[in-house]
């Protein structure tokens, strides 16, 4: 048990920055007796990749306590990072929902123009056959925008899982995940928000995934004021929230579900679920 | 030296790079290519259409149109040795081999009765019942390494499929389903979720009879007493001892038939299936119960 | 249970013909359907001008709801996998499927096998079967100590050199040819 919150530490101290470096160790030193190391049993288990471990962390005050050790399996979370999946699901995530109302009018909708102007032949002048033709000034636009286009795709299902799995492993590479215990705060006050995001380096803006989508009262009242921390319930993760926010905060049961949920996209025949939104491609 | 992992590398790569977020994304070079019509010198002027011609002006002849000559596609009469080819009966063919495979990768259960749903749920075999498949159809590649112990229904099999089965101890039968049964056996939870009564199973047509009822055919309307000498006349003929089903662990396992009006095992037609609540709903009217029985 | 309920006799009755009332396979039974007992002579019901009228229909038949009944298991085979299910260890596999060893992970690089426990090592043929390629997927580890490994590898088993491509960000390997059969084994 100790060996192993041993070599914790010490690859911890190898990997993170030097501000909550020095913190841990003072923590430990002292509570090391109330730590917690939760060690999983995988339905599918890790095969070469080592799993990572995370510290878990409270949200009741605003300095940092760390409440436990926390494991987490690689396929989901230590992916090799495909910043260009990455950018395919934002891309995604923005294009698909956007129904572009630009609208011309085509050289029948123009008002007008249903006489030939002038005769084909005799006078000089070059033959036309109306006056709104997409030639002339003030004529219909030949292959304009038509409204209410809608640039609905889907990504396909393992690219889509992909992008979750390559951020969370950003994120956690990069230090900006934080795997919390529960969500209850010890009052309402966005301060007191504040005042913990700035205490522990946190990025300005956060995102808290909970399990279920009910959150205790004092959180919603406190993030009521703040624009940019904002809670989330699991089934709502996505690339673009993860990536808009710069701080991604889970709770225990949310970190596991999202574990459970993909491993599980992973290892099942996703043909039906893909064969829902396939196209026939032109 | 940094460890030469490939995930512990990139990994570790980022640490030191920004962090990653809407502004710093890109795709991959030559992913996405401009749809933008060409300007300018190169791209503009005829922008790669040619000069004049249906090329150009895209009125293209229709396809197969060969400018007058009698075209391909019409040249060759109809044969009468392929009259109703369209309309005959097909079986989409898995070997044993891939049997095997799939009872070695654990994707089949061996100890419950094999039948085509399960062959489908393995998700390594697919028919499609609208374009006039009417089940699957066992072939003999892999007959030699076949050491399976099963009791498989299938809706075709030859003489040397029989004997490979067999001779390991398993069970054969061969059994028709209609069209209709075949749309429930590809996919049984969309047919539960529909809340219809299970139907009966037709009876094969005047074609198929002839096969489902010989013994040789192990055909599920055949005599049960001429199918045990047709299996001894096999085991002589391919030459092991015919394994006595009698003493084994399974053999209530591998005596388990469907009946004739039967489309899964174990639910008789008539009941409606409710997946949600996890109940089954029989029917009491004699009515009903005499239509299903019939 | 889903043993053989009933004999021959059954299927000779329907081979007669004497159920000729059941016109197609739907679980209604259809308006011209008789709840009168079949008769012996044959009756010409393919004929709307020859079939009898119908007497009567229930708008509403009894049944019985089962709660966890014991047919359910058969319902439960029936539904499709949540996940693909584990492989079990067997004395011997007669398909010549190898299963993944242990002592593989203790190796410098790593191969994972696909959801369905195979080896992802894949031919690609394009430009009309002029072009072979044969792709190492999903590997992990020092993937450049893996390449040198299997030129050296089909080097010496094709006496010439191999020419491969090696994409660390994607982890595979593409070896230029056709050698799935002896990466495989």
């Amino acid at each position: 048990m100790t060996s192993l919150l041993i070599n914790a530490l010490r690859r911890i101290h190898l990997s993170l920055p030097t501000q909550t470096a020095v913190k841990c160790f003072s923590t430990s030193s002292y509570n090391s007796n109330t730590l917690d190391i939760t060690k999983k049993d995988w339905k599918f288990p890790p095969q070469y990749t080592k799993p990572r471990e995370v510290w878990i962390e409270n949200l009741d005050s605003i300095e940092e306590k760390k409440l436990g050790l926390f494991e987490l399996h690689p396929a989901v979370y230590a992916t090799v990072p495909r910043i260009d999946i990455i950018h395919q699901n934002v891309i995604w995530q923005r294009k698909f929902r956007w129904v572009s109302w630009a609208h011309t009018k085509t050289r029948a909708e123009v008002r007008g123009g249903g006489r030939k102007p002038w005769p084909q032949k005799g006078l000089g002048r070059a033959r036309h056959g109306s006056i709104r033709s997409p030639l002339w000034r003030g004529g219909g636009i030949a292959h304009g925008p038509r409204s209410g286009k809608s640039h609905f795709f889907m990504l396909p299902f393992h690219l889509r899982i992909h992008g979750l799995t390559s951020t969370l492993s950003a994120k956690l590479a990069q230090d900006d995940l934080h795997v919390v215990r529960d969500l209850n705060l010890p009052s309402d006050e966005p301060n007191y928000i504040i005042d913990l995001i700035e205490q522990r380096n946190w990025g300005p803006s956060v995102l808290i995934v909970d399990d279920t989508d009910i959150a205790p009262r004092n959180l919603t009242a406190a993030l009521d004021a703040l624009p940019h921390v904002n809670v989330m319930p699991v089934y709502g993760l996505n690339v673009y929230s993860m990536l808009k926010h710069d701080t991604l905060v889970l709770t225990q049961s949310a970190a596991e579900r999202i574990e459970e949920r993909i491993l599980c996209h992973l290892h099942s025949n996703t043909r039906k679920q893909q064969a829902a939104f396939k196209l026939d491609q032109v | 030296m940094g460890s030469r992992q490939i995930t512990e590398k990139s990994l570790a790569m980022l640490r030191s790079l920004p962090r990653i977020s809407l502004a710093n994304l890109r795709d991959n070079p030559g992913a996405k290519k401009n749809t933008k019509r060409g300007r300018g010198q190169h791209g503009g002027d005829k922008h790669g259409a040619g000069n004049k011609g249906s090329g150009q002006r895209m009125n293209y002849m229709r396809l197969g149109y060969e400018t007058g000559n009698n075209p391909f596609y019409l040249r060759m009469p109809h044969e009468p040795y392929y009259k109703g080819h369209h309309l005959r009966r097909q079986y989409p063919p898995l070997s044993l081999h891939a049997l095997q495979s799939l009872i070695d990768k654990n994707c089949v259960d061996v100890t419950i009765p094999i039948d085509i749903s399960t062959l489908v749920k393995s998700g390594f075999y697919n028919f499609f019942p609208d374009q006039k498949h009417f089940g699957v159809n066992l072939t003999d590649e892999g007959a030699d390494i076949f050491a399976a112990k099963i009791n498989i229904e299938v809706q075709w099999a030859s003489e040397q499929v029989i004997a490979a089965v067999e001779r390991n101890g398993g069970v054969i039968t061969t059994a028709y389903y209609d069209p209709h049964s075949l749309f429930l056996l590809k996919d049984p939870k969309k047919f539960f979720q529909s809340g219809q009564a299970i139907p009966r199973r037709m009876i094969p047509p005047p074609d198929a009879i002839e096969y489902y009822t010989s013994a040789e055919n192990r055909g599920y309307l055949a005599d049960p007493e001429k199918i045990s000498q047709e299996r001894l006349k096999l085991s002589q003929k391919y030459g092991y001892t015919l394994p006595n089903l009698e003493n084994e662990p399974q053999y209530t396992m591998l005596c388990e038939r469907k009946d004739p009006r039967q489309i899964f095992y174990g639910l008789e037609p008539g009941w409606v299936v409710n997946l949600k609540d996890e109940c089954i709903l029989k029917p009491k009217d004699k009515e009903l119960q005499d239509f299903y029985a019939s | 249970m889903a043993t053989v309920w009933r004999s021959q006799c059954t299927f000779t009755r329907i081979l007669s013909g004497k159920t000729c009332r059941i016109l197609n396979n739907a679980a209604d039974l259809g308006s011209k359907l008789s709840p009168t007992s079949q008769s012996v002579t044959s009756r010409k019901y393919s004929n709307y001008a020859h079939s009898p009228l119908v007497k009567h229909i229930k708008e509403q038949y009894e049944f019985e709801v089962v709660k966890k009944p014991p047919e359910w298991t058969y319902v439960q085979r029936l539904l499709p996998f949540d996940t693909i299910p584990q492989v079990t260890p067997k004395e011997s596999y007669p398909s010549g499927w190898i299963p993944p060893k242990d002592e593989a992970k203790n190796l410098p690089f790593f191969i994972e096998r696909t959801r369905n426990h195979e080896l992802p090592i894949y031919l690609d043929i394009t430009f009309r079967g002029m072009r072979k390629v044969s792709a190492i997927r999903k590997i992990e580890g020092d993937i450049w100590l893996m390449n040198d490994e299997v030129k050296e590898y089909l080097k010496n088993k094709y006496c010439r050199y191999v020419e491969t491509r090696v994409h660390e960000l994607g982890g595979f390997i593409e070896v230029k040819g056709d050698f799935v059969n002896a990466l495989r084994w």
